[in-house]
């Protein structure tokens, strides 16, 4: 790795020097890369596919692999068709690639030249079944495989799909006599019916090998085979200038041994974003609309991506001196120079004042509030602001909100409201006192004791299932989703079975037992209990996940595993958490969802990702660090009007999103400008929406705002799409008019003598945060004159208000 | 009232049977509640008992001495009003009482008897600032709305201490599970609690005071639940409210002195004189110049002396040594503490080793480990009974042994205190009455009208010895005589009717029950009658969360009952796998014409019968039908029924006779009923092969039972010699096709006059759709293709069975190939 890089390095500053050396109409390019970094041919089979970019000034790149002339130092080594090059002799070489006055060299190695290597299941046949896509989870890789014949899924089972090939209905599937004739390859070539049609051709190399397989009597390898350990995809980033644009990819496994091989013609390719980018099933990327996309190659448990972005033929940009408060614009302004695309301006106080409020404390500002804050003339005003808010107790309920989702703080027939109570009353502590995150986490994923004399300890009472709650710890603190690797390794990410069943493995030996309340549960170490793996059917180590494997040292394994995971040891954590902080600013995470971290899911801003969980990390974990840094950057400021530049953009914070206002601190809002009460059972009269400790506490209104019912841990149970029961809700449900009655906020005014258009601004202010515009005041104030019941018309007024998306949205 | 409403309901509808809709409201008398729910000792007070029909209440029974009812008066027939004396010795806690009235006993309902002056409530209290000001050293009565928070000022002195225990959920009235704390004026919290091991869900609280000045109690529900139900009594004074003692139990009859700890004036010493009886309930109340505490500490009363550790002993190498297997007491006092006791024992004796903790209201979850001294560990146990630890252990050799004992968890404190005893194995039995449905209080009482009967079941608990038992009430009211044959060996119930002469004096007891053994050779058994009362459950699930348990049963003799039934005692028995219809005769006083339903009260092993009958308004008697098992234990048995009716004032339940009823073996039984098959509309036959096994005089009558409709064949006459009987099975076209299981034989023959019902046998009948010829089958399918054939299958089926038929009935000579000649087309 380090190698590649240095080289990339060397290549770039060679490009550089050269860069006066030009064609005359074409433009030169600036630097010129050659993928890979090394060339190894290591038998008569061995090959490597070659790919040449060429970058330019402006940004973009080129695919010129068959432009560029490529030459050998030593030609009697190894011989260079259409990029690939294949080994003649042995000994090491320079490949030198000129193009456009560029010249790079690549170091070529060549071994066992006249040499073949035997074929191999694991090597060899395993991977075309992937590329091939027979095991598959619709085809033979379901559960059940598909018309008689099952392969594991995605091969993580090949000694199983040996088993099955060779002797589960002996001679059916493959004839070593005639290997041609073989049911599997008939099926596979489509020569016999097949439900997945014609997969490989008579002839081509996946043919060939598998044939190849077969005349050597179908063997299985022995236990020493290497087993690949990496996978790199080349080149990593492309920059292409408009449709059709192209840009071959290629792969190259790393195995235990040491060795490396071109795997490009075995690995299977996808992109998420194929209106951008498409990538062929060879791994040619060809630019379609204007965007970015990330495509990935696929070899045996290994994903790796690269990033493609698409511009728009002949795009002229400039980037323009836009001020940057914090790391966070330079970061992100860093991404924007890649995408060309400029940010919106910065919003203005008004809009200001009622998003920070709204998203650090989840309330409107009061009209006291709002006029303090208007009249200001401090220059540095909206961090005072932030500052302010942040030492609200309104700021710590809205995360204990938040925390109680993940940690499924809800009773049931089985957990009692009282242990619950506790239990989001020893998190509001600890929030509330600013402890920082790793610190409690810790606490509570090692907690032993009764689930009322320690609350933390009902963690573990919520979710009893040992795969469960694995599960539950790695989406909650890691953002990973690993339930796939339950059964088998999981298609779009690096976690295997092994690593699924290891890290179960700490919640093995959590023993619960009853007390003298019959609601208390007791969870202690019960220091036995195993995790068996079910392939292999082997007792798993504990094994950190995507970490070591720890020396428990007869500790509580719990404890261990939390000591490791709220800690820097655990790449995942900070980021994670800071993932989910930045989320709720922007309403899209920077890899999103929040807790669905996986390769083929791929940060938007890694950069800006990992400098996040640095600094948070480098806060003790104290989030109303991160929270400052976030909200004084120019980025959370943004406008929500577009430019022509940044209307399509949606993931890289050129401009702010409209953002659905959150069930229960819409709730508490429209109390708040009607000024009414709400009462929820358990909680004293009046309280607010945010503080009902109780997941399986609800109202009408709150289920139909999308609040969780905590039933899982996952992010997506907050649902914050707009519904039209919604929207009917709030146009004849009890929520607005009744409050605006009961609230009597208009009577009280006219018994103040206000006039109606104060009454109205006062509404404005109220409950958007800004003074009507002059028309508006103009039309609603003939609407108010022209009725008799001037109370009736003002309240339709606030009616017309509350139901205004304005109101709805954080904008 | 409401278990007795709800169980009464459940029964009914377990009866299947109608009653009148008074009968399904409570039992005759009924207690809800009384109140106040305590008083302070050695004052008057007047207690108001609500429920249904007492208005003719003649007595209040106390479970325990110390009261004395001045005046009994009736408010209506729901409500009276008892003036009672509470004697200035009573003992501190929970009573336990019932009314006895003209006709009755009611449900056992509890009272609670504090130490200091009573002071209610005064709303609004909800806020600090508008705190009750109370004094020190009073019992404030309160109720804990929803979401209701109580606040009390009281002013204290520095260096003084101040105790507050509250009575909640151990009141009974609901599931109230209370939280307590002492603020100061500034709200910081010097001491919360909210359950105690000593208390269940209530909680105590004790602090020295660290300035003069002004102090809050706060009582609120745990989880801001509450609601009118939840009343308290929250004790505030100067009282030691001490966590823990050591020892905690002591030699029965001795004088000793004992330490209280965990109070936060530090250790309080104190001298006790320990009751004579060992085995019995028991508790302890610390008491100084303060005063005394609310509730007691649970005391053991035992056989042998203490030793109580001495520390360090946190390693077997220092062990506390005790000369024998005695009793240990200790305090594991911080976390991770682990005491070692050493002691001498015997080859061959066997102890019950008991680690009394939680159940002493320790907070300690104790795990005891006995090894051999300087060896490996030969019991261990952690949770046995509730977090507490138990083992019984024969020593295997004459040696030291060692004696562990530590927290689950690796807690401790200096409240963690332990009691281990060591307890020979003797004959032990717990005897109670069967409740009717959970948690009921229903006919765990026996009420026995003049001249008249009523019966109960007992439940017999043995521990460490087996065999014949019968049961011993210690006093019956005066006239009452007690029906009962001996608990069965193989049993753990025994039906017991009690009998009262007309002449007996309306009366009421409440007496211990103890147990006799049939063998008069046999060591007498520590037996003890318990009741438990399940005042509050709530979820999970049906939990229970106060369950006050009594030692004595409540027997009374009431007016007269308008009936009396009795069992028609069957001169022919019940055999194995038949049935009998068990006559019961009403004798009504004129006038009384209500139905009277009819429950069996006890069914011997292997024999069910209906749950209800039901005598007809103006009727005399009613048939319970009966069925044995084939597995039915044959011998004679004793048995009762219940009967009750409604006389215009509550449901009124007398009993039968204790009547002999006899399970016996059948007389004939089938050996084989063969099966059969016929077309619709043709004939079979069903060939009934017969074992004797006690001959019988006379005729006995075979009758096959179950044919399918349109099905017909005759009854058979056998004697006891016949071996074998011969169905005709008569079809027509409409006698439904398909297999018709469950046919068997029902054998009738009489016995002195009486007949002797028995099932036998099982067979089946095929009945088949004749096979129309015309339709020649699709090609005859190759030679063994199995997969596809499912339409083929039915008829290829069809003849193969029959053929086994064929060959089957030619084997039994039955030379009659009568059935089915249809079908061969292979």
């Amino acid at each position: 790795m380090k190698d590649t890089m240095s080289r990339l390095l060397i290549a770039l500053a060679v490009a550089g020097s050269l860069a006066s050396v030009s064609q005359a109409n074409e433009p030169a390019p600036t630097s010129l890369q050659v993928f890979p970094p090394d060339v190894q041919l290591t038998s008569s089979r061995s090959q490597q596919l070659l790919v040449v970019q060429a970058g330019y000034a402006d940004g973009l790149t080129r695919d010129v692999t068959a432009k560029a002339k490529l030459t050998l130092a030593n030609p009697a080594l190894a011989k260079i068709d259409k990029g690939i090059v294949t080994p003649l002799a042995d000994g090491a070489t320079e490949l030198v690639v000129e193009f456009g006055g560029q010249k790079v060299s690549v170091p070529v190695k060549v071994k066992d030249a006249k040499l073949d290597r035997p074929i191999s299941f694991k090597l060899d046949v395993m991977p075309i079944f992937m590329r091939a896509n027979c095991n598959s989870g619709g085809c033979h890789g379901a559960a059940r495989g598909k018309d008689g014949f099952r392969l594991s899924l995605f091969g993580f089972d090949a000694d199983g799909d040996h088993y099955r090939l060779t002797r589960e209905q002996p001679g059916r599937r493959i004839n070593l006599a005639l290997p041609s004739e073989s049911l599997l390859i008939e099926k596979a070539t489509g020569k016999v019916p097949h439900t997945g049609g014609a997969r490989i051709k008579e002839g081509d190399p996946y043919y060939n090998d598998l044939i190849r397989w077969m005349e050597a009597k179908a063997p299985n390898d022995p236990a020493t085979i290497p087993t690949p350990v990496a996978l790199d995809i080349y080149p990593r980033k492309a920059v292409l200038d408009g449709k059709g644009e192209t840009q071959q990819m290629t792969v190259r496994a790393t195995y235990s041994d040491g060795s490396v091989r071109d795997v490009t013609s075995l690995a299977l390719f996808l992109s998420n974003n194929d209106n951008s980018a498409k990538i062929s099933e060879n791994g040619l990327v060809t630019a379609n609309e204007r965007g970015e996309a990330f495509v990935m190659a696929r070899f045996a448990t290994f994903t790796v991506g690269a990033q493609v972005i698409v511009l728009p033929k002949g795009l002229k940009f400039t980037w323009p001196n836009v001020e940057e408060k914090n790391y966070i614009d330079t970061l992100v302004h860093n991404k924007l120079k890649n995408l060309r695309i400029l940010p919106s301006e910065v919003c203005d106080d008004e809009t200001f004042l009622r998003r920070v409020t709204l998203d650090i404390v989840g309330l409107l500002p009061t009209q006291e509030e709002y006029t303090r804050f208007m009249s200001s003339k401090e220059p540095n005003k909206r961090e005072k602001l932030v500052d302010e808010l942040l030492g609200r107790k309104e700021f710590a309920e809205l995360w204990v909100l938040k925390w109680a989702e993940l940690l499924q703080i809800r009773s049931s027939q089985q957990v009692s409201y009282k242990a619950m109570l506790l239990y989001y009353d020893w998190l509001q502590d600890r929030i509330a006192r600013n402890v920082p995150v790793n610190e409690w986490v810790q606490e509570l994923l090692g907690a032993s004791g009764g689930t009322f004399k320690n609350p933390a300890t009902n963690f573990y009472q919520a979710e009893t299932d040992i795969l469960k709650v694995s599960e539950n710890v790695a989406q909650v603190f890691m953002g990973m989703r690993t339930q796939c690797a339950q059964c088998h390794n999981h298609p779009f990410d690096r976690w295997t079975m092994d690593d699924y069943y290891g890290f179960a493995a700490f919640f093995s030996q959590i023993g619960r037992k009853g007390t003298d309340d019959p609601r208390e549960v007791i969870v202690f170490n019960s220091k036995s209990g195993e995790v068996t793996h079910p392939v292999t059917r082997q007792q798993m180590k504990p094994k950190f996940l995507g970490g070591a494997v720890p020396d428990l040292k007869g500790e509580d394994r719990r404890v261990v595993l939390a000591r490791w995971l709220a800690s820097p040891d655990n790449p995942y954590f900070a980021t994670n958490l800071a993932n989910r902080v930045w989320q709720h600013f922007f309403g899209v995470g920077i890899i999103d969802e929040v807790d669905d971290v996986r390769i083929s899911n791929p940060a938007s801003n890694p950069e800006l990702l990992a400098e996040l969980g640095k600094r948070f990390t480098a806060y003790k974990y104290d989030f109303k660090k991160l929270v400052r840094d976030i909200c004084t950057s120019r980025t959370y400021q943004l406008s929500t009007r577009t430019n022509p530049s940044n209307e399509g953009d949606t993931r890289n914070y050129a401009r702010a999103y409209l953002r659905r206002i959150k069930a229960e601190t819409f709730l508490d809002c429209i109390t708040q400008v009607t000024e009414t009460k709400n009462k929820f059972p358990g909680l004293p009269n009046g309280a607010r929406a945010v503080q009902i400790a109780d997941g399986s506490i609800s109202t009408y209104f709150l289920t139909t705002f999308g609040r969780p019912m905590r039933e899982t841990v996952c992010s997506c149970e907050v649902r914050l799409e707009p519904t039209l029961s919604q929207s009917l809700h709030l146009l004849n449900g009890d929520t607005t008019t009744s409050r605006i009655a009961s609230g009597n906020l208009i009577g009280r005014r006219l018994a103040e003598n206000k006039t109606p258009a104060q009454i109205i601004e006062e509404l404005y202010i109220r409950c958007v945060s800004r003074r009507p515009t002059a028309v508006e005041m103009e039309r609603l104030l003939k609407l108010v004159d022209t009725e008799k019941d001037k109370k009736q018309a003002l309240e339709d007024v606030f009616w017309s208000l509350l139901n205004s998306r304005e109101f709805m949205f954080n904008h | 009232m409401r278990f007795s409403t709800t169980s009464r309901f459940l029964l009914l509808l377990a009866a299947l049977s109608v009653l009148p809709g008074d009968l399904a409201r409570a039992a005759s008398p009924s207690l809800g509640s009384i109140t106040p729910r305590g008083a302070q000792r050695g004052t008057t007070v007047t207690l108001l008992f609500s429920g249904a029909r007492l208005d003719d209440a003649r007595e209040i029974l106390f479970y325990s001495p110390g009261f004395a009812v001045q005046k009994l008066e009736v408010v209506n027939v729901n409500q009276i009003r008892a003036t009672v004396a509470i004697a200035a010795d009573c003992a501190l806690g929970e009573h336990a009482m019932r009314v006895r009235t003209a006709s009755g006993i009611s449900e056992l309902r509890t009272f609670w008897v504090g130490a200091l002056p009573e002071v209610a409530e005064k709303e609004p209290n909800s806020e600090l600032a508008t705190a009750q000001k109370i004094p020190l050293n009073v019992t404030v009565t309160g109720v804990v709305d929803n979401e209701d928070v109580d606040y009390y000022a009281v002013e204290c002195k520095k260096g003084q201490r101040l105790s507050v225990e509250i009575e909640g959920m151990r009141l009974g009235n609901t599931l109230f599970d209370p939280y307590i704390a002492i603020v100061d004026s500034k709200r910081f919290e010097l001491a919360t609690s909210d359950d105690h091991p000593l208390l269940g869900q209530d909680g105590l609280c004790s602090i020295v005071i660290p300035a003069d000045g002004l102090y809050y109690v706060v009582v609120r529900e745990s989880a801001y639940q509450g609601n009118g139900a939840c009343a308290y009594r929250l004790h505030v004074g100067t009282f030691p409210r001490p966590q823990a003692v050591i020892p905690a139990g002591g030699k029965a009859g001795e004088e000793i002195e004992v330490t209280f700890l965990g109070d936060p004036i530090g250790p309080i010493k104190q001298k006790i004189k320990i009751p004579a009886t060992p085995g019995v309930k028991y508790g302890i109340h610390a008491q100084d110049a303060g005063g005394i505490s609310p509730s007691a500490i649970p005391f053991r009363i035992s056989e042998v002396g203490n030793v109580v550790e001495v520390e360090p002993n946190d390693t077997p190498a220092n062990a506390t040594a005790s000369p024998g297997p005695v009793a240990f007491q200790g305090v594991i006092d911080k976390p991770g503490d682990v005491d070692h006791f050493r002691f001498q024992a015997k080859k061959g004796e066997t102890y019950d080793i008991h680690c009394y903790a939680r159940r002493s209201g320790s907070p300690l979850d104790p795990v005891m480990t006995l090894s051999v001294l300087g060896g490996g560990a030969i019991a261990a146990n952690d949770d046995a009974i509730g977090p507490d630890s138990y083992f019984r252990i024969t020593f295997p050799e004459d040696r030291e042994y060692l004696l562990s004992i530590t927290d689950h968890l690796g807690k401790g404190g200096p409240t963690y205190f332990y009691r281990v005893e060591f307890q020979p194995v003797r004959p032990t039995a717990t005897l109670s009455i069967p409740k009717v449905s959970l948690f009921s209080q229903e006919r765990q009482t026996i009420t026995i009208p003049k001249g008249n009967r009523m019966a109960t079941l007992f439940s017999v608990g043995r521990a460490n010895f087996g065999g014949e038992v019968a049961i011993v009430p210690e006093k019956l009211p005066a006239g009452v005589t007690l029906h009962a044959e001996n608990c069965a060996a193989n049993l753990d119930v025994v039906p017991v009717v009690f009998e009262a002469p007309v002449t007996a004096p309306e009366a009421g007891v409440l007496t211990p029950v103890g147990l006799r053994h049939a063998d008069p050779k046999h060591p007498p058994i520590a037996a003890a009658f318990s009741q438990q009362v399940e005042l509050v459950t709530g979820g999970p699930g049906q939990s229970v969360y106060w369950a006050p348990s009594v030692s004595n049963l409540a027997i009374a003799v009431a007016e007269e009952s308008p009936f009396a039934i009795d069992i028609v005692e069957p001169k022919a028995p019940l055999v194995q796998n038949g049935s009998m219809q068990l006559k019961i005769v009403a004798r009504r006083k004129p006038g009384f014409t209500a139905p009277i339903t009819v429950f069996p009260l006890f069914n011997p092993p292997g024999v069910s019968s209906a749950s209800a009958v039901t005598i007809p308004a103006n009727g005399n008697e009613v048939l319970l039908p009966m069925n044995a098992a084939p597995n039915a234990q044959a011998r004679k048995w004793k048995t009762a029924v219940l009967g009750v009716s409604d006389a215009g004032k509550g449901p009124i339940w007398v009993s039968s006779q204790l009547a002999t009823l006899e399970v016996a073996t059948p007389f004939v039984v089938v050996a084989n009923l063969s099966r059969s098959a016929v077309e619709q509309g043709k004939e079979t036959e069903m060939v009934c092969t017969l074992q004797q096994l006690t001959p019988f005089e006379g005729t006995a009558k075979v009758q096959l039972v179950g044919l399918p409709v349109h099905a017909t064949t005759a009854v058979a006459d056998i004697t006891k010699d016949t071996k074998e009987v011969i169905f005709k099975i008569t079809t027509t076209k409409d006698t439904p096709a398909g297999i018709h299981r469950n046919l068997f034989c029902q054998i009738t023959l009489m016995r002195h006059g009486e007949p002797v019902v028995a099932n036998s046998g099982y067979s089946e009948l095929r009945v088949d759709v004749p096979i129309v010829k015309t339709t020649p089958p699709p090609p005859p399918p190759a030679a063994g293709t199995p997969p596809p054939a499912p339409a083929a299958a039915p008829p290829k089926r069809l003849s193969r069975l029959e053929q086994l038929r064929k060959e089957q009935e030619e084997r039994e000579k039955a030379g009659n190939p009568a059935p089915p000649p249809a079908t061969p087309k292979k």
